[in-house]
Protein backbone atom coordinates (compact mmCIF):
# COMPACT_ATOMS: atom_id res chain seq x y z
CA UNK A 1 0.00 0.00 0.00
CA UNK A 2 1.60 3.13 -1.11
CA UNK A 3 0.73 6.59 0.82
CA UNK A 4 -1.49 7.83 -1.07
CA UNK A 5 -3.92 4.81 -0.80
CA UNK A 6 -3.16 4.82 2.99
CA UNK A 7 -3.82 8.01 3.22
CA UNK A 8 -7.20 8.01 1.87
CA UNK A 9 -8.00 5.50 4.42
CA UNK A 10 -7.07 7.31 7.45
CA UNK A 11 -10.61 9.15 7.91
CA UNK A 12 -12.41 5.73 7.73
CA UNK A 13 -10.09 4.05 10.29
CA UNK A 14 -9.89 6.77 12.30
CA UNK A 15 -14.01 5.64 12.93
CA UNK A 16 -13.53 2.48 13.26
CA UNK A 17 -15.36 2.19 9.91
CA UNK A 18 -12.45 0.47 7.88
CA UNK A 19 -13.07 -3.22 7.00
CA UNK A 20 -10.40 -5.50 8.82
CA UNK A 21 -7.92 -6.28 6.08
CA UNK A 22 -7.71 -2.76 5.34
CA UNK A 23 -7.04 -1.94 8.27
CA UNK A 24 -4.18 -4.12 8.62
CA UNK A 25 -2.87 -2.82 5.77
CA UNK A 26 -2.96 0.66 7.40
CA UNK A 27 -1.39 0.06 10.31
CA UNK A 28 1.43 -2.08 8.60
CA UNK A 29 2.16 1.37 6.35
CA UNK A 30 1.87 3.49 9.16
CA UNK A 31 4.17 1.53 10.96
CA UNK A 32 6.79 1.81 8.40
CA UNK A 33 6.39 5.93 7.31
CA UNK A 34 6.61 8.98 9.35
CA UNK A 35 5.44 11.15 6.62
CA UNK A 36 2.34 9.28 6.81
CA UNK A 37 2.25 8.65 11.08
CA UNK A 38 2.84 12.65 11.34
CA UNK A 39 -0.33 12.85 8.80
CA UNK A 40 -2.54 10.42 10.67
CA UNK A 41 -1.62 11.83 14.16
CA UNK A 42 -2.31 15.22 13.22
CA UNK A 43 -5.71 14.31 11.84
CA UNK A 44 -6.41 12.05 14.99
CA UNK A 45 -5.85 14.72 16.91
CA UNK A 46 -8.14 17.15 15.66
CA UNK A 47 -10.67 14.26 15.76
CA UNK A 48 -10.61 14.02 19.00
CA UNK A 49 -11.02 17.70 19.59
CA UNK A 50 -13.69 17.67 17.96
CA UNK A 51 -15.18 14.98 19.94
CA UNK A 52 -14.75 16.71 22.95
CA UNK A 53 -16.59 19.98 22.30
CA UNK A 54 -18.81 19.68 24.69
CA UNK A 55 -22.34 18.98 23.78
CA UNK A 56 -24.58 22.27 23.46
CA UNK A 57 -27.48 22.12 25.33
CA UNK A 58 -31.02 23.37 24.27
CA UNK A 59 -32.94 25.84 26.22
CA UNK A 60 -36.35 24.87 27.46
CA UNK A 61 -38.20 26.11 25.00
CA UNK A 62 -37.42 23.52 22.50
CA UNK A 63 -38.65 20.57 24.58
CA UNK A 64 -41.56 23.30 25.62
CA UNK A 65 -42.59 23.33 21.97
CA UNK A 66 -42.26 19.92 21.04
CA UNK A 67 -44.77 18.42 23.66
CA UNK A 68 -47.15 21.41 22.63
CA UNK A 69 -46.71 20.31 19.25
CA UNK A 70 -47.70 16.90 20.32
CA UNK A 71 -50.91 17.96 22.13
CA UNK A 72 -52.47 19.65 19.29
CA UNK A 73 -51.65 16.89 17.19
CA UNK A 74 -52.89 14.80 19.14
CA UNK A 75 -55.93 16.98 19.93
CA UNK A 76 -56.27 17.07 16.06
CA UNK A 77 -59.79 15.32 14.60
CA UNK A 78 -57.57 12.17 12.81
CA UNK A 79 -55.97 12.00 16.08
CA UNK A 80 -59.42 11.35 17.45
CA UNK A 81 -60.81 8.95 15.14
CA UNK A 82 -57.70 6.35 15.60
CA UNK A 83 -58.42 6.92 19.39
CA UNK A 84 -61.56 5.74 19.19
CA UNK A 85 -60.75 2.72 17.46
CA UNK A 86 -57.48 2.08 19.84
CA UNK A 87 -60.36 2.01 22.92
CA UNK A 88 -62.55 -0.27 21.70
CA UNK A 89 -59.51 -2.87 21.09
CA UNK A 90 -58.36 -1.56 24.65
CA UNK A 91 -61.32 -3.50 26.31
CA UNK A 92 -59.70 -6.90 24.43
CA UNK A 93 -56.24 -5.82 25.11
CA UNK A 94 -57.12 -4.87 28.85
CA UNK A 95 -57.27 -8.59 29.06
CA UNK A 96 -54.57 -9.67 27.33
CA UNK A 97 -51.78 -7.55 27.87
CA UNK A 98 -48.87 -9.64 27.54
CA UNK A 99 -49.57 -10.60 24.41
CA UNK A 100 -46.90 -8.87 22.52
CA UNK A 101 -44.35 -9.17 19.94
CA UNK A 102 -44.56 -10.44 16.56
CA UNK A 103 -47.72 -12.43 16.54
CA UNK A 104 -47.19 -13.41 12.53
CA UNK A 105 -50.59 -13.80 10.79
CA UNK A 106 -51.61 -14.23 7.39
CA UNK A 107 -54.30 -13.06 5.05
CA UNK A 108 -57.05 -15.82 3.99
CA UNK A 109 -59.73 -16.38 1.95
CA UNK A 110 -62.86 -16.46 5.07
CA UNK A 111 -64.98 -18.80 2.80
CA UNK A 112 -62.24 -21.57 2.92
CA UNK A 113 -61.76 -21.39 6.44
CA UNK A 114 -65.39 -21.23 7.34
CA UNK A 115 -66.02 -24.15 4.82
CA UNK A 116 -62.82 -26.22 5.28
CA UNK A 117 -61.74 -28.36 7.92
CA UNK A 118 -63.04 -28.87 11.22
CA UNK A 119 -61.71 -30.93 13.51
CA UNK A 120 -63.14 -33.42 15.64
CA UNK A 121 -64.35 -32.47 18.75
CA UNK A 122 -61.94 -33.09 21.69
CA UNK A 123 -63.13 -35.20 24.60
CA UNK A 124 -65.03 -33.57 27.77
CA UNK A 125 -61.80 -31.70 29.31
CA UNK A 126 -60.72 -32.83 32.89
CA UNK A 127 -61.92 -30.03 35.96
CA UNK A 128 -59.36 -27.25 35.85
CA UNK A 129 -57.27 -27.26 38.65
CA UNK A 130 -55.65 -25.00 40.97
CA UNK A 131 -52.61 -24.38 39.46
CA UNK A 132 -54.36 -23.25 36.21
CA UNK A 133 -57.10 -21.35 38.05
CA UNK A 134 -54.57 -19.38 39.84
CA UNK A 135 -52.52 -18.96 36.11
CA UNK A 136 -55.32 -17.39 34.56
CA UNK A 137 -55.96 -15.10 37.61
CA UNK A 138 -52.59 -14.29 37.59
CA UNK A 139 -52.74 -13.57 34.43
CA UNK A 140 -55.66 -10.72 34.61
CA UNK A 141 -54.70 -9.51 37.45
CA UNK A 142 -51.47 -8.08 35.78
CA UNK A 143 -53.43 -6.63 33.06
CA UNK A 144 -53.72 -2.83 33.36
CA UNK A 145 -54.54 -0.49 30.65
CA UNK A 146 -53.63 2.04 28.39
CA UNK A 147 -49.57 1.74 28.60
CA UNK A 148 -49.73 -1.69 26.09
CA UNK A 149 -51.29 0.21 23.27
CA UNK A 150 -47.71 0.60 21.95
CA UNK A 151 -46.82 -3.14 22.29
CA UNK A 152 -50.54 -3.82 20.68
CA UNK A 153 -49.77 -1.31 17.74
CA UNK A 154 -46.30 -3.98 17.12
CA UNK A 155 -48.88 -6.10 15.90
CA UNK A 156 -50.61 -3.81 13.63
CA UNK A 157 -47.04 -3.16 12.12
CA UNK A 158 -47.68 -6.18 10.05
CA UNK A 159 -50.11 -6.69 7.41
CA UNK A 160 -53.12 -8.59 7.47
CA UNK A 161 -51.17 -10.98 4.87
CA UNK A 162 -47.83 -10.75 7.41
CA UNK A 163 -50.10 -11.84 9.89
CA UNK A 164 -51.57 -14.98 9.19
CA UNK A 165 -48.24 -16.69 8.55
CA UNK A 166 -48.12 -17.35 11.84
CA UNK A 167 -51.63 -19.12 12.32
CA UNK A 168 -51.02 -21.14 9.52
CA UNK A 169 -47.52 -22.19 10.83
CA UNK A 170 -48.93 -23.06 13.70
CA UNK A 171 -51.63 -25.76 12.17
CA UNK A 172 -47.98 -27.66 11.30
CA UNK A 173 -47.24 -27.82 15.05
CA UNK A 174 -48.44 -31.25 16.54
CA UNK A 175 -47.39 -30.08 19.83
CA UNK A 176 -47.68 -26.16 20.15
CA UNK A 177 -46.00 -24.68 23.11
CA UNK A 178 -47.75 -22.53 25.98
CA UNK A 179 -45.96 -19.41 23.44
CA UNK A 180 -47.65 -20.53 20.03
CA UNK A 181 -51.09 -20.96 21.44
CA UNK A 182 -51.01 -17.59 23.67
CA UNK A 183 -50.13 -15.94 20.54
CA UNK A 184 -52.84 -17.51 18.90
CA UNK A 185 -55.48 -16.38 21.79
CA UNK A 186 -53.68 -12.87 21.45
CA UNK A 187 -54.67 -13.09 17.27
CA UNK A 188 -58.02 -13.95 18.24
CA UNK A 189 -58.55 -10.93 21.08
CA UNK A 190 -56.71 -8.61 19.65
CA UNK A 191 -56.51 -8.80 16.11
CA UNK A 192 -58.53 -5.97 13.86
CA UNK A 193 -59.10 -8.42 10.82
CA UNK A 194 -62.09 -10.34 11.33
CA UNK A 195 -60.11 -13.14 8.66
CA UNK A 196 -57.65 -13.11 11.32
CA UNK A 197 -59.40 -13.58 13.97
CA UNK A 198 -61.62 -16.40 12.54
CA UNK A 199 -58.59 -17.95 11.18
CA UNK A 200 -56.62 -18.11 14.55
CA UNK A 201 -59.92 -19.88 16.18
CA UNK A 202 -59.73 -22.37 13.33
CA UNK A 203 -56.37 -23.16 14.27
CA UNK A 204 -56.80 -23.38 18.14
CA UNK A 205 -59.67 -26.15 17.76
CA UNK A 206 -57.20 -29.24 17.66
CA UNK A 207 -56.31 -27.34 21.54
CA UNK A 208 -59.38 -26.68 22.88
CA UNK A 209 -58.58 -29.61 25.58
CA UNK A 210 -56.13 -27.21 26.79
CA UNK A 211 -57.52 -24.86 29.65
CA UNK A 212 -55.54 -21.94 29.09
CA UNK A 213 -57.15 -22.36 25.44
CA UNK A 214 -60.86 -22.40 26.71
CA UNK A 215 -60.39 -19.97 29.04
CA UNK A 216 -58.64 -17.97 26.91
CA UNK A 217 -61.72 -17.76 24.01
CA UNK A 218 -64.03 -17.41 26.67
CA UNK A 219 -62.61 -14.69 28.21
CA UNK A 220 -62.64 -12.91 24.35
CA UNK A 221 -65.90 -13.51 23.69
CA UNK A 222 -67.60 -10.55 25.71
CA UNK A 223 -65.31 -8.23 23.92
CA UNK A 224 -65.93 -9.99 20.11
CA UNK A 225 -67.70 -6.96 18.21
CA UNK A 226 -68.45 -9.32 14.87
CA UNK A 227 -71.57 -11.61 14.68
CA UNK A 228 -69.48 -14.15 12.77
CA UNK A 229 -66.67 -14.32 15.04
CA UNK A 230 -69.27 -14.02 18.37
CA UNK A 231 -70.74 -17.38 16.29
CA UNK A 232 -67.57 -18.95 15.41
CA UNK A 233 -66.58 -18.88 18.94
CA UNK A 234 -69.80 -20.23 20.59
CA UNK A 235 -69.57 -23.18 18.49
CA UNK A 236 -65.92 -23.84 19.75
CA UNK A 237 -66.80 -23.65 23.31
CA UNK A 238 -70.16 -25.94 22.59
CA UNK A 239 -67.40 -28.42 20.96
CA UNK A 240 -65.15 -28.01 23.78
CA UNK A 241 -67.81 -29.07 26.25
CA UNK A 242 -67.08 -25.61 28.07
CA UNK A 243 -69.53 -25.23 31.26
CA UNK A 244 -67.24 -22.35 32.16
CA UNK A 245 -68.98 -20.60 29.39
CA UNK A 246 -72.82 -21.17 30.32
CA UNK A 247 -72.91 -17.89 32.03
CA UNK A 248 -71.77 -15.94 28.90
CA UNK A 249 -74.22 -17.61 26.78
CA UNK A 250 -77.35 -16.75 28.87
CA UNK A 251 -75.82 -13.33 28.73
CA UNK A 252 -75.61 -13.27 24.90
CA UNK A 253 -78.55 -15.13 24.55
CA UNK A 254 -81.01 -12.87 26.64
CA UNK A 255 -78.83 -9.47 25.41
CA UNK A 256 -81.20 -6.55 23.38
CA UNK A 257 -77.59 -5.42 21.29
CA UNK A 258 -76.38 -8.38 20.42
CA UNK A 259 -76.70 -10.03 16.67
CA UNK A 260 -79.63 -12.29 16.25
CA UNK A 261 -77.83 -14.87 14.85
CA UNK A 262 -75.24 -14.74 17.86
CA UNK A 263 -78.49 -14.99 20.15
CA UNK A 264 -79.75 -18.11 18.58
CA UNK A 265 -76.28 -19.44 18.71
CA UNK A 266 -76.16 -18.81 22.23
CA UNK A 267 -79.55 -20.37 23.26
CA UNK A 268 -78.95 -23.43 20.52
CA UNK A 269 -75.51 -24.16 22.79
CA UNK A 270 -77.27 -23.43 26.29
CA UNK A 271 -79.36 -26.34 24.96
CA UNK A 272 -76.29 -28.48 24.06
CA UNK A 273 -74.51 -27.99 26.66
CA UNK B 1 -45.49 -28.34 33.65
CA UNK B 2 -46.84 -25.25 32.67
CA UNK B 3 -44.21 -23.59 30.62
CA UNK B 4 -43.73 -19.92 31.97
CA UNK B 5 -46.12 -17.34 30.05
CA UNK B 6 -44.44 -14.35 28.05
CA UNK B 7 -44.31 -11.10 30.16
CA UNK B 8 -45.15 -7.99 28.64
CA UNK B 9 -42.78 -5.30 27.64
CA UNK B 10 -42.20 -3.57 30.93
CA UNK B 11 -41.09 0.19 29.53
CA UNK B 12 -41.18 1.75 26.06
CA UNK B 13 -37.50 2.32 27.09
CA UNK B 14 -36.96 -1.63 25.69
CA UNK B 15 -38.11 -0.21 21.79
CA UNK B 16 -36.33 0.33 19.44
CA UNK B 17 -36.09 3.69 17.81
CA UNK B 18 -37.77 1.22 14.47
CA UNK B 19 -40.34 0.35 16.50
CA UNK B 20 -41.18 3.40 18.41
CA UNK B 21 -41.56 5.50 14.84
CA UNK B 22 -43.42 2.66 13.55
CA UNK B 23 -45.97 2.84 16.85
CA UNK B 24 -46.24 6.72 16.00
CA UNK B 25 -46.98 5.66 12.43
CA UNK B 26 -50.15 3.52 13.26
CA UNK B 27 -51.33 6.45 16.16
CA UNK B 28 -49.83 6.23 19.19
CA UNK B 29 -48.61 9.75 18.95
CA UNK B 30 -47.04 9.63 22.65
CA UNK B 31 -44.21 7.01 21.37
CA UNK B 32 -42.62 10.01 19.48
CA UNK B 33 -42.11 11.55 22.85
CA UNK B 34 -39.80 8.48 23.67
CA UNK B 35 -38.03 9.49 20.45
CA UNK B 36 -37.81 13.14 21.31
CA UNK B 37 -35.98 12.58 24.85
CA UNK B 38 -33.52 9.97 22.72
CA UNK B 39 -32.55 11.96 20.06
CA UNK B 40 -33.45 15.77 20.73
CA UNK B 41 -30.01 16.61 22.30
CA UNK B 42 -27.95 15.01 19.38
CA UNK B 43 -29.94 16.47 16.50
CA UNK B 44 -29.64 19.84 18.15
CA UNK B 45 -26.05 19.48 19.01
CA UNK B 46 -25.53 18.48 14.82
CA UNK B 47 -27.17 21.43 14.32
CA UNK B 48 -25.34 24.04 16.27
CA UNK B 49 -22.21 22.62 14.32
CA UNK B 50 -24.09 23.02 11.46
CA UNK B 51 -25.47 26.12 11.45
CA UNK B 52 -22.99 27.91 14.17
CA UNK B 53 -26.36 29.25 15.49
CA UNK B 54 -28.12 28.35 18.65
CA UNK B 55 -31.33 29.93 17.97
CA UNK B 56 -31.74 28.69 14.52
CA UNK B 57 -30.32 24.99 15.43
CA UNK B 58 -33.53 24.91 18.22
CA UNK B 59 -36.09 26.23 15.55
CA UNK B 60 -34.81 23.86 12.89
CA UNK B 61 -34.98 20.93 15.37
CA UNK B 62 -38.69 22.35 16.42
CA UNK B 63 -39.35 21.99 12.38
CA UNK B 64 -37.59 18.75 12.28
CA UNK B 65 -39.80 17.19 15.11
CA UNK B 66 -42.72 18.50 13.40
CA UNK B 67 -41.83 16.91 10.23
CA UNK B 68 -41.78 13.73 11.64
CA UNK B 69 -44.65 14.03 13.30
CA UNK B 70 -46.94 15.39 10.34
CA UNK B 71 -45.49 13.38 7.53
CA UNK B 72 -45.32 9.94 10.43
CA UNK B 73 -47.17 8.17 7.15
CA UNK B 74 -44.07 8.20 5.06
CA UNK B 75 -41.83 6.40 7.66
CA UNK B 76 -41.28 2.60 5.88
CA UNK B 77 -41.53 -0.53 7.35
CA UNK B 78 -37.28 -0.89 6.74
CA UNK B 79 -36.61 2.54 7.64
CA UNK B 80 -33.52 3.31 9.67
CA UNK B 81 -34.89 5.95 12.63
CA UNK B 82 -31.92 7.84 12.52
CA UNK B 83 -31.16 7.65 8.43
CA UNK B 84 -34.69 9.61 8.28
CA UNK B 85 -34.04 11.76 10.84
CA UNK B 86 -31.29 13.60 10.00
CA UNK B 87 -32.51 13.16 6.69
CA UNK B 88 -35.23 15.41 7.53
CA UNK B 89 -32.19 17.46 9.51
CA UNK B 90 -30.40 18.43 6.30
CA UNK B 91 -33.66 19.09 4.45
CA UNK B 92 -35.01 21.52 6.74
CA UNK B 93 -31.03 23.47 7.54
CA UNK B 94 -30.70 23.65 3.72
CA UNK B 95 -34.42 26.03 3.80
CA UNK B 96 -32.36 28.06 7.01
CA UNK B 97 -29.78 28.62 4.51
CA UNK B 98 -31.30 29.91 1.97
CA UNK B 99 -33.53 32.41 3.91
CA UNK B 100 -30.37 33.40 5.86
CA UNK B 101 -28.69 34.05 2.83
CA UNK B 102 -31.61 35.87 1.28
CA UNK B 103 -32.14 38.03 4.90
CA UNK B 104 -28.89 38.69 6.68
CA UNK B 105 -30.11 37.47 10.34
CA UNK B 106 -29.41 39.67 13.55
CA UNK B 107 -26.73 38.30 15.56
CA UNK B 108 -28.08 35.90 18.54
CA UNK B 109 -26.68 37.14 21.58
CA UNK B 110 -26.29 33.55 22.94
CA UNK B 111 -23.98 33.04 19.75
CA UNK B 112 -21.22 35.38 21.08
CA UNK B 113 -20.24 33.36 23.85
CA UNK B 114 -20.10 30.87 21.08
CA UNK B 115 -17.53 33.34 19.23
CA UNK B 116 -13.63 32.45 18.97
CA UNK B 117 -13.15 36.21 18.90
CA UNK B 118 -14.00 36.18 22.82
CA UNK B 119 -10.85 37.21 25.11
CA UNK B 120 -8.72 34.11 26.66
CA UNK B 121 -8.55 34.16 30.30
CA UNK B 122 -5.69 32.83 31.94
CA UNK B 123 -5.76 28.90 33.34
CA UNK B 124 -5.81 25.31 31.82
CA UNK B 125 -10.03 26.32 31.28
CA UNK B 126 -9.67 29.35 29.78
CA UNK B 127 -7.19 27.05 27.32
CA UNK B 128 -9.28 24.21 26.79
CA UNK B 129 -12.25 27.00 26.01
CA UNK B 130 -9.86 28.67 23.34
CA UNK B 131 -9.41 25.58 22.42
CA UNK B 132 -12.96 25.19 21.93
CA UNK B 133 -13.27 28.17 20.72
CA UNK B 134 -11.21 28.22 17.75
CA UNK B 135 -12.54 24.73 16.68
CA UNK B 136 -16.01 26.15 16.53
CA UNK B 137 -14.33 28.96 14.54
CA UNK B 138 -12.69 25.91 11.94
CA UNK B 139 -15.89 24.27 11.75
CA UNK B 140 -17.59 27.81 10.81
CA UNK B 141 -14.74 28.60 8.14
CA UNK B 142 -15.29 25.06 5.94
CA UNK B 143 -17.79 24.63 3.16
CA UNK B 144 -21.42 23.68 4.27
CA UNK B 145 -21.64 20.54 2.40
CA UNK B 146 -17.86 19.64 4.09
CA UNK B 147 -19.45 20.53 7.64
CA UNK B 148 -22.28 18.33 6.88
CA UNK B 149 -20.66 15.18 6.02
CA UNK B 150 -18.13 15.65 8.62
CA UNK B 151 -20.84 15.61 11.02
CA UNK B 152 -22.97 12.91 9.86
CA UNK B 153 -19.94 10.50 10.51
CA UNK B 154 -19.49 11.37 14.15
CA UNK B 155 -22.35 9.27 14.80
CA UNK B 156 -21.20 5.97 15.11
CA UNK B 157 -24.98 4.54 14.79
CA UNK B 158 -25.51 5.90 10.57
CA UNK B 159 -23.47 3.63 8.30
CA UNK B 160 -22.02 5.40 5.17
CA UNK B 161 -24.38 4.15 3.06
CA UNK B 162 -27.42 6.08 4.77
CA UNK B 163 -25.03 8.87 5.02
CA UNK B 164 -24.80 8.67 1.37
CA UNK B 165 -28.62 8.66 1.10
CA UNK B 166 -28.91 11.59 3.24
CA UNK B 167 -26.51 13.20 1.27
CA UNK B 168 -27.86 11.96 -2.07
CA UNK B 169 -24.79 10.87 -3.38
CA UNK B 170 -23.36 7.38 -3.87
CA UNK B 171 -21.26 5.72 -0.98
CA UNK B 172 -18.08 6.52 -2.80
CA UNK B 173 -18.37 9.70 -2.95
CA UNK B 174 -19.72 10.22 0.70
CA UNK B 175 -16.52 8.45 2.15
CA UNK B 176 -14.20 10.53 -0.36
CA UNK B 177 -16.05 14.33 0.83
CA UNK B 178 -15.63 13.07 4.60
CA UNK B 179 -11.67 12.32 3.79
CA UNK B 180 -11.59 15.49 2.78
CA UNK B 181 -13.64 17.45 5.08
CA UNK B 182 -11.49 15.96 8.04
CA UNK B 183 -8.33 16.81 6.23
CA UNK B 184 -9.81 20.63 5.29
CA UNK B 185 -10.97 21.14 10.10
CA UNK B 186 -7.32 19.79 10.44
CA UNK B 187 -5.72 22.31 8.34
CA UNK B 188 -7.85 25.16 9.41
CA UNK B 189 -7.48 24.42 12.78
CA UNK B 190 -3.92 23.83 12.75
CA UNK B 191 -3.40 27.26 11.07
CA UNK B 192 -5.51 29.10 13.32
CA UNK B 193 -3.65 27.74 16.49
CA UNK B 194 -0.20 29.25 14.51
CA UNK B 195 -2.14 32.24 14.02
CA UNK B 196 -3.06 32.86 17.71
CA UNK B 197 0.23 31.62 19.40
CA UNK B 198 2.04 34.25 17.18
Amino acid sequence: MNCTSAQERFSELLDGRLAEPDTAEVRAHLAACPDCQRDYASLASTLSALDRLPPAQPGPRLRAGFYAMLEEEKNSAASLRAAVERRRHAARVSLWRWILGPVAVGALAVGAFLAGTRYAPPAAPAPMDAATRQEIADLKARVDSVGQLVGYSLLQQRSTSERLQGVLATLDQKNPNQKILADLVGALALDPSVNVRLSALDALYPHADHQIVRAGVLATLPREQNPLVQVAMIDFLVAARDRDAAPEFQRLAGSATVDLAVREAAKRALAQL
Amino acid sequence: MVEPLPTAVDSVAALTDHDLMLAVRDGELDALGELFERHHGPLYGFLVKLTGHRAAAEDIAQIVFQRMLKYRHTYRDDGSFTAWMYHLARRCAADHFRKASAAPAATDPHDLSERADDAPDAGAQAATRDEHALLHTALNRLDRNDREVLLLARFQELSFAEIATILECSVGAAKVRAHRALRELRDVYLALQRETRN
